[in-house]
């Protein structure tokens, strides 16, 4: 998206529960921002800070992960692995000048289509008041 | 006492030599400038006397362990060193059993170069809390105290910046990198057969060197060893425009041991913090 | 060079009416690789399924892109219509331009413009996909039952009535469990043998199942539908082809040793049968404890005394049965599927110093009372005092002893405790009318069918005193104990003399119970109980596919609960072994062994075992993938370094196109 049309935010949601809880969002219609490019994946797990970083780099305005509650990943673990990398690379990101605002990890259950389109709305509003990453 | 160190060592090769507990002694021995230590491999018991010990001796020697897998081999190792040695065996890299650890109180090593001495010691040593090897099987020096935990000053003096001070400050960094890799060359940790820089398939990174391809390379190789850095800081040492990776890494350093209460390298079965997990734990994220 | 097919679809007005279909079109026809793109009213009707048909044969496409409804809609009907043209189901990528695009955004360009890179999107990334093909492995039609409790039991039956073989390996010289230890089942005070010993006979006589008792699991090695197993068959030293089951030999043994299924209330010679309606109905020689082994392992030093050389069993026995040369025997069996029923042991409250840390013979635990009240137990079924075996007439029962107890590491519920005791109160009435009972509870569980009526029955119709409270000590005061508790309900303490304790101590998982996790690959919790695969929806799986759960071992859980779960368990390994042979998902991981440095970050992390070690040509001991087992997840590429493995369907190479695509395009 160029400047003029708000933020580019590139989504990672994983397959069983927050591409669902996308999709249930729109079985109900419940509009947001049209900002965000859904990226699927089995796990949130398999999103790789490699990929995460490429975003950035490419020029990304802010890149969410979408994954299942901890507790409940469909692969049992999955979430609970992504929980700790992304910790450390968000901190990582933030202290290399990427503000931590930008990137987002949200749990997000099959049934939460009004929560996953609150999350949205709120993350677009954030970025668009942020301002477009450092053009590289 | 540290002279007596170069004698210890001396004695210690040529036993092992000689008994043929080992095929080979990685040392240091003084460099052609005459005074900065550099690597040494001795093979023969008449050689010993090549090996020194003094507070030139910065390199991280493990690394060269990895070139010795089903040799049994002594290596040199001070205190930061001998964490690498946990790491290593963690990862099954090296063997316990062919391996014969001399291990060393650190004295600290000095800022040096091509024949400028300094009694400058290294930044490193400044935060450095383990002068004493955590792991050997055979000691030089006496054990020492270490002092109050690291403060990691130097990341909050960084903290202080904003955010857009940051990101310049990074970003002209990243502009001076040449992409030569002697980081990831001196380094123990980084031993990838096919390191992610080096895929043309998938290209993470390409071959330009531009501000954004650098700062991939930094960040994720600070990734890549978050939970696995033992500080040696051998990496910034041998960058020739100076990039200050300390801070990255000690970053990361500083993020394991408050979210996880993890050291890296400090015992041989330790889990990394990056391939295990505690269900209830509350890292601030997600939530 | 790819010919890739763009179809995006209008679903009627729920995506045409907000996306510009025929720009979307248009801009499809300029992506890269891009040879045919197209619209269609409604992509999933048989109309819309015959023109992607048509168009993949008639433009010679090698992949598909279908820009039109969530992928969790239709990606299978897509796959199906893809290979009924002759490519590969795989070849085919799903653009979600209805959920995601336009059900959610009421602008028009904005919603063309990301319709536009969604499809983008999955051009790149179909470009990226290579035909996958789902692998057939065989599988053994055999299930084994470690475990031969009441769930064990029923397990075997269902799933040899179904017409598979069946391996039940019981540690015990008899199948039978807890449930054979106790006297009555609540709620119906059914005679628990009366019900069991059926089942059990059906076990020993059923033509499928194989029973092997005295024996225990030593090692497990494979995967669902191929485990390998390693049973330790204990010697037994009586050669169960001769021996009749007779009893003269057990009846012949003077030695007389606690006897375990007595909970030490009673004793047993060292040739025995546990209990008279043991299955099978032939004796074991307790070799640590027989006279004649003690005096072999003399003779090897002739250290000590000279222990007799009994040989009495031999000389009585009528049929020779009796084998001294028998050795303990390692045998390896296949099986298709594993069911874990190890069951419970109760908690011992000798931890407990405020009620006598075991020292005092009259405070004993429920399932000793149970032995005392059974008529084949160590009294003859006579209520008595372990001390000087006189009548007890004033009772007091502590519940929750081991259970809902932080302090001892026990906070959970153990769920029967509250009806067993209500049963204790009934039945030593029946036994006793002049018997006084007193039960200090904190609370009464008794949610079954029937259970809530029995309990009251024991609080209206007993006499029996209900009060509401700890107790603080016991202590032994004369021949008689005296209990100091609470009655919170009314505030005051109360003092108790009583003449008999019960400790209904709570259900912890029976012994090694985490060792036989670990041989499985299968979980547990802190307390050794084994972990199900999804506490509501999946109660007898596991994470490892083909070992399932069941029974208290588990959790605990009441008989009826257990037979429940016998059976459901038997279902899951009925419905595995059906099947003729297993399909592979292809979505799975692969690992490149010229990049694998060996450091198995990835074994840490995979949730279901699938990594194994495999040793190169070149002597390197690196990991490979069990296609198996790998559920696709993704974790091990990630915890990867060196980046030498990838996920089929969703590899590095087809999400960073994704993303380049939207940054750079």
């Amino acid at each position: 998206m160029s400047a003029d049309n708000g933020p580019l935010i590139i989504g990672f949601l994983c397959n069983w529960c927050s591409y669902a809880g996308a999709d249930m969002a729109g079985t109900s219609r419940i509009a947001y921002p049209a900002n965000i490019r859904i990226i699927r994946v089995p796990c949130s797990g398999r999103v790789d800070p490699l990929l995460i970083v490429k975003c950035f780099e490419e020029g990304a305005d802010a890149v969410l992960v979408a994954g299942c509650h901890p507790g409940d990943c469909h692969y049992n673990e999955g979430n609970y692995y992504s929980r700790r990398r992304f910790a450390l690379l968000r901190a990582l990101l933030d202290f290399m000048g990427i503000e931590k605002e930008r990137f987002q990890v949200k749990w997000v259950s099959a049934s939460e289509g009004k929560r996953f389109a609150k999350i949205i709305t709120e993350f677009t509003e954030d970025m668009t008041k942020l301002g477009a990453r450092k053009a590289s | 006492m540290v002279a007596d160190f170069t004698q210890q060592i001396r004695d210690k090769a040529k036993e092992l030599l000689e008994k043929g507990t080992v095929e080979c002694v990685i040392g240091y021995e003084t460099g052609s400038d005459g005074f900065s230590a550099r690597p040494a491999f001795i093979y023969e018991s008449a050689e010993v006397e090549r090996l020194i010990f003094d507070n030139t001796c910065s390199h991280n020697l493990v690394k060269y362990l990895l070139n010795k897998k089903g040799k049994p081999t002594a290596v040199i190792v001070k205190g930061c060193d001998s964490r690498a040695l946990n790491l290593l065996l963690s990862e099954k890299q090296i063997d316990r059993d062919n391996i014969f650890i001399i291990g060393v109180v650190c004295p600290g090593v000095v800022e040096w170069g091509w024949n400028n001495h300094s009694d400058q010691l290294q930044i490193r040593c400044n935060w450095c809390r383990q002068h004493n090897p955590v792991i050997y099987d055979f000691l030089v020096g006496e054990p020492v105290t270490e002092g109050p935990p690291d403060d990691f000053a130097d990341i909050a003096a960084m903290e202080t910046k904003s955010t857009e001070e940051r990101e310049a400050f990074w970003r002209e960094q990243a502009e001076h990198c040449v992409r030569c890799y002697a980081c990831r060359q001196a380094c123990p940790g980084c031993y990838c057969i096919d390191c992610f820089v080096e895929q043309l398939d998938p290209e993470w990174v390409g071959i330009r060197i531009a501000p954004e391809e650098n700062l991939m390379w930094n960040t994720i190789r600070a990734f890549h060893l978050a939970g696995r850095c033992i500080s040696c800081n051998e990496c910034e040492r041998v960058c020739p425009v100076n990039i200050p990776l300390s801070l990255l890494n000690r970053r990361m350093e500083r993020e394991v041991l408050g979210l996880f209460d993890y050291r890296a390298g400090m015992s041989e079965d330790a889990v990394a913090p990056l391939i295990t997990f505690m269900k209830d734990e509350k890292l601030g994220i997600g939530e | 060079m790819s010919r890739i097919g763009v179809f995006v679809c209008h679903c009627g007005t729920n995506i045409g009416g907000v996306v510009n279909v025929p720009e979307v079109v248009e801009a499809a026809r300029h992506m890269p690789l891009v040879a045919y793109a197209d619209e269609n009213k409604y992509t999933c009707s048989e109309v819309g399924q015959a023109s992607i048909r048509d168009a993949i044969r008639e433009q010679r496409l090698d992949r598909v892109v279908i820009a039109s409804c969530s992928p969790r809609m239709h990606e299978n009907t897509f796959r199906r219509t893809v290979a009924a043209a002759g490519l590969n189901p795989y070849l085919l990528e799903i653009s979600n331009i209805r959920e995601h695009c336009s059900w959610v955004h009421s602008d028009s360009k904005d919603a063309t413009a990301k319709a536009i890179d969604l499809v983008s999107m999955a051009v790149a990334k179909v470009a990226r996909h290579e035909s996958l093909f789902p692998k057939q492995v065989g599988l053994t039609k055999r299930a084994l039952i470690i475990g031969g409790g009441i769930t064990g039991i029923q397990a075997a039956l269902d799933i040899a009535s179904a017409g598979h073989e069946v391996v039940l390996v019981e540690k015990e010289p008899s199948i039978g469990g807890r449930m054979s230890q106790l006297d009555k089942t609540f709620p119906t005070l059914d005679c628990s043998a009366c019900i069991l010993t059926p089942k059990m006979v059906d076990v020993a006589q059923h033509p499928n199942i194989t029973l092997l008792t005295y024996s225990e699991v030593k090692e497990v090695r494979g995967f669902v539908g191929n485990f390998e197993v390693d049973i330790l068959k204990k010697a037994k030293m009586v050669d169960y082809v001769k021996c009749t089951g007779c009893g003269t030999c057990w009846q012949a043994c003077p030695e007389r040793i606690p006897s375990e299924f007595d909970m030490g209330l009673g004793s047993r010679p060292a040739i025995y049968i546990p209990f008279a309606q043991a299955v099978p109905n032939k004796p074991v020689i307790d070799i640590a404890n027989c006279r004649y082994e003690k005096y072999l392992k003399w003779k090897e030093t002739e250290e000590g005394p000279e222990p007799p050389q009994c040989r009495i069993c031999e000389g009585v026995c009528p049929t020779e049965a009796i084998d001294r040369s028998q050795k303990d025997e390692i045998i390896t069996e296949k099986f298709g599927a594993v069911v874990v029923t190890t069951g419970f042991k109760t908690f011992d409250h000798s931890v407990y110093g405020e009620y006598g840390g075991g020292r005092y013979p009259d405070v004993i635990s429920s399932l000793e009372l149970e032995r005392l009240m059974s008529a084949a137990g160590p009294t003859g079924g006579e209520v008595l005092r372990p001390s000087d075996g006189s009548h007890p007439k004033n009772v007091v029962f502590i519940q929750c002893v081991g259970s809902r107890d932080d302090k001892v590491g026990r906070p959970y519920c153990s769920k029967v405790c509250c009806m067993y005791t209500a049963k204790h109160a009934i039945m030593l009435r029946e036994h006793d009318s002049e018997v006084q009972c007193y039960v200090f509870y904190i609370d009464v569980r008794a949610g079954g069918k029937d259970f809530e009526e029995f309990a009251r029955r024991a609080q209206d119709e007993t006499g029996a005193l209900y009060l509401r409270g700890r107790v603080s000590q016991i202590y032994q005061e004369g021949k008689n104990l005296k209990v100091m508790g609470e009655d919170s309900l009314i505030g005051r303490p109360v003092e108790i003399e009583a003449d008999l304790v019960v400790l209904a101590t709570g259900m912890e998982p029976s012994d090694n119970a985490d060792l036989i996790a670990q041989k499985l690959n299968i979980s547990y919790n802190t307390y050794n109980f084994l972990i199900e695969a999804h506490p509501k929806l999946r109660p007898v799986e596991t994470q490892t596919d083909g070992i399932f759960v069941a029974g208290t071992c588990v959790g605990p859980r009441d008989i009826p609960d257990c037979v429940a779960h016998g059976g459901a368990a038997a279902a899951k390994v009925v419905a595995l072994l059906s099947q003729d042979s297993l399909t592979t998902d292809p979505l799975t991981s692969i690992i490149d062994p010229m990049k694998c440095v060996g450091c198995f970050a990835c074994k840490e992390v995979c949730p279901f075992n699938a990594i194994e070690e495999q040793i190169t040509r070149d002597k390197r001991t690196i990991a490979s993938i069990n296609e198996s087992l790998c559920k696709g997840c993704g974790l091990c590429i990630v915890a990867c370094r060196p980046g030498a493995i990838n996920l089929r369907g969703f590899t590095s190479q087809q999400l960073l196109s994704e993303v380049l695509t939207l940054v750079r395009g």
